[in-house]
């Protein structure tokens, strides 16, 4: 099944439901004409539509499938989309600096308190209110939107060229994803294929970006587990993971290294070079990750922590090593396959137990195989010249691209008009579909295990927060 | 403000005003092996109680606005602001936006702004060593 399908409002809800339990719900937006509802076959994305015309509220899915609250919660504050039985009617952003009120457990022992949204660590912010009796959480309502700056309307009315650099600048730690994901979804409506080693050099790109941001999460996890050492020497692998990336993109966080009709001028130009340091790393990344993954009182507080059902992974429609650590099958590299992952059989990392452990053991397996792919990739391009990005002329329509980032699937959503000028984009990160999760994996968890189990996640919230 | 009062021991605590977090990459990155600001007298603090330099990143959004300002009003005096990114100089790639303030760093009036998109850890770090601390 692909492209859009439009369906009446009475019938809408249903069909949405019966869709989620064939295919990957992806997430769902609205512009003036229409609300979509968008999901991953095989074949690629697909969208059901329903034409806002009319204007006779739908049922909210997100009574049945949660992992649609947040969008319908957005779709009904900033598009005036009407739901019936929306099971939490709050806006999700707040207004005019306000938040909304938070979600408290109310009961005899329980007491309440606040974190955020300024955190104690360079983080990004965000307001996590933990209703809890003693130390057990019985309840956590994450709120965010503090990074909020409006950077779909922002792009609105822009070339759809011109804003690639804004799309790569939403969130620093998937730019490379979400910059491949806009400029395949461009490609598509242009109708343009790229060279193979353009395609290889991609994959490249978007790998390294997968290793820096695991490296990270992994250290932060042994540090969140009280391990020093496992936080420092992650952090200085990183940081050589980071200037890999300076090297084979030209940027440290690889901001502008995947543009529209191909890579950014600065890529894989000192060749024998990168294959040596990365062989270098490679080596010491597997030696770190031996040594953490041998330290019992770290490995032992992760385990357990932060239970993720399979039954819940699927309900709040999980993604990424989140959904592959809790029984999930799903990677779009291998199940929608695009670009040059349609040339190499990627080993899936999966594990069964839910929890913050089976997450990090999801990463570190894919670190291995980023590594392998990275090398793999590099040896098919050899010394063949990568050419300069292909002119595009970006005709009327609209496109949706998915791809496979740190964190799980990275959607872009577009809408052209003439000239190639932005009428809608729209962007769903994996953060933004596995925040409410952690909210959730907190429940009948103790208050210190939450930066833990928060780091094994470490989503974004810029994405999400657009 | 004399030199003495703070040499090898500021305390530095970071704000995100609506950043992209590539700013915050490059900030954390300061405390890894290979820049380690400690050992130019600089430590990130927790609390603001216990900084004297606040940096800010971000362009600056309604929604941190008020926490922005409660977290520097508990920064005792003397401070120095520090502005790290375009966004937070004000010239950033959301500047404009329609939840976009004016820059964190130019509404929270900072002393000196680092630009990059994000400025890398050596220019930060260096941008760090040569604020003004005397007065
Ligand atoms: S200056 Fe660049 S890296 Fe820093 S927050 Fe802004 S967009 Fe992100």
């Amino acid at each position: 099944m692909n492209g859009v399908h439009a369906i009446a409002a009475e019938r809408f809800a249903d069909r949405v439901e019966a869709e989620c339990l064939t295919a990957l719900p992806l997430g769902a937006y609205a512009r003036a004409e229409e609300v979509r509802y968008l999901f991953l076959a095989a074949s690629g994305p697909y969208a059901l539509a329903h034409p806002r015309e009319a204007e006779a509220p739908l049922r909210a899915v997100s009574g049945t499938f949660p992992l649609f609250s947040w969008d319908e919660r957005e779709m009904a504050q900033e598009w005036g989309v009407r739901f019936d039985a929306l099971p939490d009617a709050r806006p999700l952003r707040g207004t005019a600096g306000e938040m909304p009120p938070a979600i408290v457990a109310q009961g005899a022992g329980l007491m309440r308190f606040v974190v955020g949204p300024v955190h104690a660590g360079i983080n990004e912010p965000g307001r996590f209110t933990f209703s809890s009796g003693g130390e057990t959480i019985v309840h956590l309502d994450a709120q965010l939107s503090y990074a909020h700056r409006g950077v779909e309307r922002h792009v609105e009315g822009l070339g759809a060229l011109q804003a690639a650099p804004l799309v790569a600048r939403i969130c620093g730690s998937c730019s490379a994803a979400r910059s491949f994901a806009y400029a395949r979804a461009l490609e598509q409506l242009a109708g343009i294929e790229l060279a193979r080693e353009v395609e290889l050099a991609r994959l490249v790109l978007a790998e390294f970006e997968r290793i820096y941001n695991h490296l990270g999460d992994l250290a932060a996890s042994a540090a969140g587990a009280g391990w020093g050492p496992g936080f420092a020497s992650g952090m200085a692998l990183k940081e050589r993971a980071i200037r890999l990336c300076r090297l084979a993109g030209g940027h440290r966080l690889l901001f502008d290294a995947i543009v529209p009709g191909g890579v950014g001028a600065q890529t894989l130009r000192e060749r024998p070079r990168i294959a040596r340091e990365l062989a270098d790393l490679a080596r010491d990344i597997e030696a770190y990750l031996t040594r953490l993954f041998a330290q019992s009182s770290t490995v032992a507080r992760w385990q357990r922590a932060g239970v993720v059902s399979r039954e819940s992974a699927h309900a709040f429609g999980a993604v990424g090593p989140a959904h592959r650590a809790s029984r999930g099958e799903i990677d779009v590299r291998t199940f929608a396959p695009y670009g040059a992952y349609r040339e190499f059989a990627v080993r899936i990392a999966h594990a069964s137990g839910g929890d913050s452990f089976g997450r990090l053991r999801v990463k570190r397996d894919e670190i291995r195989e980023s590594l392998r792919l990275i090398g793999a990739a590099l040896a098919e391009i050899g010394d063949a010249a990568l050419p300069d990005p292909q002119p595009m002329a970006v005709p009327a329509g609209d496109a949706t691209a998915v791809v496979e980032g740190p964190r799980g699937s990275e959607v872009v959503a577009l809408h052209t008009g003439g000239d190639g000028i932005l009428t809608r984009l729209h962007v769903i990160s994996a953060s933004y579909r596995n925040w409410p999760l952690v909210a959730r994996a907190m429940d009948g968890n103790i208050v210190p295990d939450f930066p833990l189990v928060n780091k094994s996640f470490n989503l974004c919230y810029a994405c999400a927060d657009r | 403000m004399k030199r003495e009062t703070f040499r090898k021991s500021l305390g530095v605590r970071h704000v995100a005003c609506g950043s992209c977090n590539g700013c915050e990459h490059e900030m954390n990155a300061l405390s890894n092996a290979f820049y380690d600001i400690t050992q130019d007298g600089y430590d990130i603090v927790a609390s603001p109680r216990h900084a004297d330099i606040v940096t800010v990143t971000g362009p600056m959004t309604p929604a941190m606005r008020a926490a922005a300002r409660e977290t520097l009003d508990a920064v005792p005096r003397p401070r120095i602001v520090v502005a790290i990114g375009d966004c937070a100089a004000g010239e950033g790639p959301w500047s404009g936006a329609p939840s976009a303030g004016p820059g964190a760093g130019i509404e929270l009036q900072a002393t000196i702004t680092v630009r990059g998109c994000p400025p890398t850890p050596e220019e930060i770090r260096a941008a760090l060593k040569s604020l003004p601390l005397s007065s």
